[in-house]
């Protein structure tokens, strides 16, 4: 009883974060502050996150570095000051993967030939960045950004990978509409 | 016969820019604010007398523009150890009063006009967001030497 009661609470913790991040995600579309704002403006032309970047996020060396200096507020201040970075870096991949596949499906209503096996891959790779990006928003609030390293490098790699092969694809289709027109 | 690559232009003056300019200043914050002071605050366009009498006025500006976004990038993947480092190395340089530095910086935030116009709003609070850990870690430092005297 004990082992699955703590499972469900684990569960049902799990399910609020992620309707939290929802929820997050879904405002923060109209809430960004003026700053985020005035930095999106330039739009598509923004660069990636880098994997250096991310790795500089979720680091564990400065954690280190700050907690050596044996004071709790600046730990406290860095803690505070990382996980938002993190949760706002989770927030920009989720939009850009959600920007990535808007692009494919606008490509697609003009494309001549579909694939629909192609089309489920890429919908379910689609699904399963979202879903990492919902689990490690939670999971960064529950434990911080230092033991997420390893996830959110590989949901950076995921998600310049699919955004590259998307790219790729589409100029193969645009490539063959092409070759395919009199 | 060999043919001889010419460098391009941007990055002749580039490579100017980083020999006379940029070698001058001892730490990456401090050429990163000098590259961003070069900026116009009202057009975004870089302006640099010496670079432009050089090449040309659009030349100059490519160059300082590159030059920026790749003095941000280096500072914003900085250790928080570096970027402390730094930050000391830059404050003494400034022959400021330290406490007064701190205290100014840690307000008006003044290094939020080193961002660079296209830049990733993650990279760009994250840089902020060390700075400001940076200022922190040195006021402390601050605090403890003077409770030690």
């Amino acid at each position: 009883m004990g082992v699955w009661g703590a499972l469900a609470g684990a569960f049902v913790l799990l399910l609020v974060l992620l309707a939290w991040w929802a929820r997050a995600e879904a405002s923060s579309k109209d809430s960004r502050s003026d700053w985020d704002a005035s930095l999106r403006e330039q739009g598509e032309s923004v660069e990636a996150c880098s994997s250096e970047i991310v790795s500089q996020i979720f680091s564990v060396n400065d954690l280190e570095f700050i907690s050596g200096l044996e004071s709790p507020g600046l730990e406290r201040l860095f803690r505070r000051e990382r996980t938002a970075v993190a949760l706002h870096w989770v927030q920009e991949t989720s939009a850009t993967i959600s920007r990535i596949l808007q692009r494919h499906l606008e490509a697609s209503r003009l494309s001549s030939d579909l694939e629909i096996a192609m089309e489920a891959r890429i919908l379910l790779q689609y699904v399963r960045l979202k879903l990492n990006c919902g689990i490690l928003f939670a999971l960064i609030h529950l434990l911080g950004p230092q033991r997420l390293a390893g996830p959110a490098l590989h949901t950076e790699r995921l998600t310049q990978r699919i955004g590259e092969a998307l790219r790729e694809f589409q100029s193969a289709a645009q490539l063959r509409d092409g070759a395919g027109t009199p | 016969m060999k043919a001889m690559v010419k460098p391009l232009p941007v990055q002749q003056a580039y490579e100017d820019l980083l020999q006379r300019s940029l070698s001058r200043i001892p730490c990456d914050l401090g050429r990163l604010l000098y590259l961003a002071s070069t900026r116009d605050y009202n057009t975004g366009n870089y302006h640099h007398d010496g670079l432009a009498d050089r090449f040309s006025l659009k030349v100059a500006r490519s160059a300082l523009e590159i030059a920026h976004r790749q003095a941000f990038c280096k500072v914003a993947v900085l250790s928080l150890e570096d970027l402390v480092r730094d930050l000391a190395t830059y404050l003494q340089c400034s022959r400021e009063n330290p406490e007064e530095f701190l205290r100014t910086w840690q307000r008006l935030e003044p290094y939020r006009i080193a961002i660079p116009m296209e830049v990733n709003p993650t990279v760009a609070r994250l840089f902020a967001s060390n700075v400001r850990l940076a200022l922190a870690v040195l006021r402390l430092r601050r605090e403890s030497d003077h409770s030690d005297r």
